[in-house]
């Protein structure tokens, strides 16, 4: 590839942003990383290729770049399934680097010695201040408009509601979590009954603010035979003798349908 | 020099970031349940769209210039769909293919199950890009979806006019012709939604304008172009069923007429052959489920025709905004229905003109050129299938295609009105209106009007964020039963599959419908939840719980969400009995398998 810097460049970038991608813990880096060497450097290594020395004009060979990589990328998932290592963060930073290494390779060997000079250095067009100043301004009411999209905001109107949950804790079924789950618009107090059979039973006092959840463990005596029938109930403060929530389970569970 | 510098590209960006702004706060407003005025809203879309289609208007800009200024207009558009709802996915579809994104992430393998829509993990082109930038980030399958769903619009607009350029011979016309393909009803929401189409149409944009470079190129060349023509019609044929089927009667046609007309250039059978091989193989080999989903949805939209036609059943109301239960949804309100038909009124004119001029030019005797004249025809026939109740949406489906031809058509229609009279920036002035027209037009015959902008799907409350019912019970899901089995109104079934990554059963097939939504338990339910080993049952009083575009977001006091299905709905799982794991206000989760 001597002589050819933009199939160098190319290879080499691959290389290192599969590297990057697959090895570095932070996922912005990794973003920055994975978006070239998935949206852009397989293509611009293919139609290098297919293309050869023959001229295609810049904005077409960035386009085609684009969309081959989409097309790369499609393939390539059908490729990566026959094996049985399967789609991996390891199999695709191994695929995408070999798939531009060797088209550029290709690519290369395909180009006339003649394209090794020296190329001209592209000319970049070079705006004024005020137009990059309206540039910066348009990116960043455009980057307002995103944030603001991504932002859960105060929604006074929409009816809020608390949940009540209940499973075993683990394979064992000799306890259940029992959580209440606020999603209202206001904080809210309830109190919680836990009954296990018809002996026992815990109360817990139950304070919650909107968004806020908590999981009592409560463990389920064994039972020489038969089940014990947990019932958890919500209670609202205000309202101490209507059933607000109420969630059932017979442990062990018998896991048959009915 | 002032006017100069209101159409210079720094304020055409500009401009179009404030409009996506407007769009942005009109959403924002929505979803803080202060039901703004939706002026804010198309306001901000014209505010994008009008600078750039005024400037398109103009003989000015050069080539590049012109280019950029589409993909402005592409990604200011697509900015549109994200501010809509950049939480989570909220389309329908999208649920289904992040589900597939998801599992192929999940299990490194392709082809898993999806109970939503069974045939989508055989296309799974969309789902296996995605899944790249998924594994090689750490992103879930809504961050890489957006930025995968967005190279491939930005392609589209790209290789649209580089296609409609290199036909018509003019770059001013190509950029109008760009601009015409924003009105289709399809191109704000639906084809900006993370689903196989988003990529697959692109792609068969790319091809075509491959193709077309091809034919303009010298012998020598002609081989690299014929590269990236058959990646991308290998690519489409695993991503997905009808733009590949499309792609190949293209071809088909293509190869007759070069045959018919005796074309000197190369007949372009092979890539006839080739993408009826891969797209019939496809089918055969891998996506045999294929047929049983399209052809009874075909069926029905013949049936349909042939019933409203001969006048057996009435025919279906326009703007009619049917949800999938029987609660009212906001209908379109008149002056935007006049818009919708006036955008229609617009194009049959802009194609009249076109096609009048077309048929004087050389260019009318190029096959693509004659197809996509067919094209401009056949979406207005297509158009008439809205009034058929079931066939609708096939025929809003199809008209995505056709509007390709409709776009190049109307560049000549555009040029022709261009040239009348003397006074050219009036017309200009009056085209970019008209074109606004379209684009708002397309926009509202193309999404209920009722979310056109958001709903609030998570808000906060003191602080905190707080879900929907719909969503608490997903995201529980997801963090306490590890890819359970749920049978479940289809609204909650969807937002199951994600974020909530269960295996999560919905509508007719099976019939979880009937068993979700009727009051009393018949005989054939239970075993029916068995045989499809669906042990978890959502029970959901929401009336609007099987609308699978509005059912899973908060209920908003006396605007939606509000109406109720008898308490039987619930009741009679209790009364099996069966174990009641989760209750909200109007959700239940019953586990079939705990019982006394």
């Amino acid at each position: 590839m001597r002589g050819h810097r933009d199939l160098k460049l190319a290879c080499v970038g691959a290389v290192l942003c599969a590297l990057v991608a697959a090895l570095v813990p932070f996922e912005l880096v990794r973003l920055v990383a994975a978006l070239p060497l998935v949206l852009f450097l397989p293509g611009y290594a293919i139609i290098a290729l297919a293309f050869g020395s023959r001229e295609l004009a810049l904005p077409k060979r960035i386009v085609l770049s684009v969309a081959t990589s989409l097309m790369a990328l499609v393939l390539g998932t059908f490729v990566l399934n026959i094996f049985p290592f399967g789609l991996r963060t390891a199999s695709w930073a191994v695929l995408l680097p070999l798939v531009v290494i060797a088209a550029c390779r290709g690519a290369a060997l395909r180009r006339d010695p003649a394209d090794r000079r020296p190329r001209r250095r592209m000319t970049l067009p070079r705006p004024a201040p005020a137009s990059l100043a309206l540039g910066a301004v348009a990116v960043l009411i455009a980057a307002a408009a995103l944030v603001l999209a991504q932002k859960p905001l105060p929604a006074k109107d929409a009816v809020g509601f608390t949940a009540l949950w209940m499973l075993p804790t683990d394979a064992r079924e000799d306890a259940v979590a029992v959580g209440v789950i606020s999603n209202e618009q206001h904080p809210a107090s309830y109190r919680l009954e836990v009954s296990l059979g018809k002996s026992q039973s815990k109360t817990y006092r139950v304070d919650l603010d909107p968004g806020e959840e908590r999981v009592y463990e409560v463990e389920v005596a064994p039972r020489a035979s038969g089940r014990t029938h947990v019932v958890s109930t919500l209670y609202r403060k205000g309202r101490p003798g209507h059933v607000y929530r109420r969630v059932t389970s017979w442990l062990p569970r018998q896991m048959t349908f009915p | 020099m002032v006017k100069a510098r209101f159409e210079s590209l720094p304020v055409i960006a500009l401009l179009a970031a404030i409009g996506l702004f407007l769009c942005s706060l009109a959403n924002a407003l929505s979803r803080a349940t202060l039901a703004p005025t939706p002026l804010i809203y198309w306001v901000g879309l014209l505010v994008i769209a009008l600078p750039i289609f005024f400037r398109l208007s103009s003989t000015k800009p050069g080539y590049r210039e012109r280019l950029v200024l589409v993909l402005l207009l592409g990604l200011a558009l697509y900015g549109v769909k994200i501010v809509h709802d950049s939480i989570f996915f909220t389309f329908s579809d999208e649920f289904v293919h992040a589900f597939n994104a998801e599992n192929i992430d999940k299990y490194h393998h392709l082809y898993h199950f999806n109970p939503a829509i069974p045939t989508t993990p055989y296309y799974p082109g969309l789902e296996g890009a995605t899944s790249a930038l998924m594994m090689l980030t750490g992103m879930s399958s809504f961050g890489a979806g957006i930025f995968v769903v967005g190279a491939a619009r930005l392609t589209f607009m790209a290789a649209l006019f580089f296609l409609f350029a290199r036909l018509s011979g003019s770059a001013r016309g190509a950029g109008l012709g760009v601009a015409i393909y924003t009105g289709t009803s399809n191109f704000l929401f639906w084809g900006a939604q993370f689903s196989y189409e988003s990529l697959s149409l692109p792609l068969l944009v790319v091809v075509l304008m491959c193709f077309v470079e091809r034919e303009d190129a010298p012998p020598t060349s002609r081989s690299a172009w014929a590269v990236p023509i058959v990646l991308g019609i290998l690519a489409i044929a695993i991503t997905h069923h009808l733009t590949s089927y499309a792609l190949a009667v293209i071809f088909v046609a293509l190869a007759i007429l070069y045959r018919v007309m005796k074309v000197e250039r190369p007949n372009p059978w092979p890539f006839a052959l080739l993408s009826v091989g891969v797209a019939l193989g496809w089918l055969l080999i891998a996506a045999r489920s294929t047929t049983g989903y399209l052809f009874p949805v075909l069926e029905e939209a013949i049936k349909a025709i042939v019933k409203t036609a001969s006048g057996e059943s009435a025919p279906r109301t326009l703007f009619h905004q049917a949800s999938t239960t029987t609660e009212t949804v906001a209908t379109t309100p008149l002056a935007a229905r006049a818009v919708a038909l006036l955008a229609v009124a617009v194009l049959a004119a802009i194609v009249f003109l076109g096609l009048k001029a077309l048929w004087r030019r050389d260019e009318r005797r190029e096959p693509l050129v004659i197809l996509f004249g067919l094209g401009a025809l056949a979406f207005f026939a297509a158009l008439t299938l809205r009034f058929a109740p079931a066939a609708w949406e096939t025929g809003n489906r199809a008209g995505g295609y056709f509007f390709l031809g409709l776009a190049f058509i109307g560049i000549y229609g555009a040029a022709e009105f261009l040239r009348r009279g003397t006074n050219l920036l009036r017309r200009r002035v009056a085209l970019a209106g008209a074109l606004g027209v379209v684009l708002v037009g397309g926009a509202i015959s193309g999404w209920p009007w009722d979310i056109q902008l958001a709903r609030p799907l998570q808000a906060t409350a003191k602080g905190k964020e707080i879900d929907s019912e719909s969503l608490a019970l997903a995201r529980w899901a997801s963090e306490r039963l590890d890819g359970s089995r749920f049978a479940a109104p289809e609204a909650d079934a969807r937002v199951l599959l994600n974020p909530g990554g269960q295996v999560a059963y919905g509508g007719q097939g099976p019939d979880i419908e009937d068993i979700v939504g009727s009051e009393g338990l018949e005989s054939w339910q239970l075993p029916l939840l068995e045989q499809h080993n669906l042990p978890y049952v959502v029970g959901d009083r929401r009336l609007n719980s099987e609308d699978t575009l509005r059912g899973f977001y908060f209920d908003v006091k006396g605007q939606y969400g509000g109406k109720l299905r008898e308490q039987g709905v619930v009741h009679k799982f209790a009364r099996i009995p069966a174990g009641r794991v989760w209750q909200g206000n109007h959700i239940v989760l019953f586990n079939l398998k705990d019982r006394p």
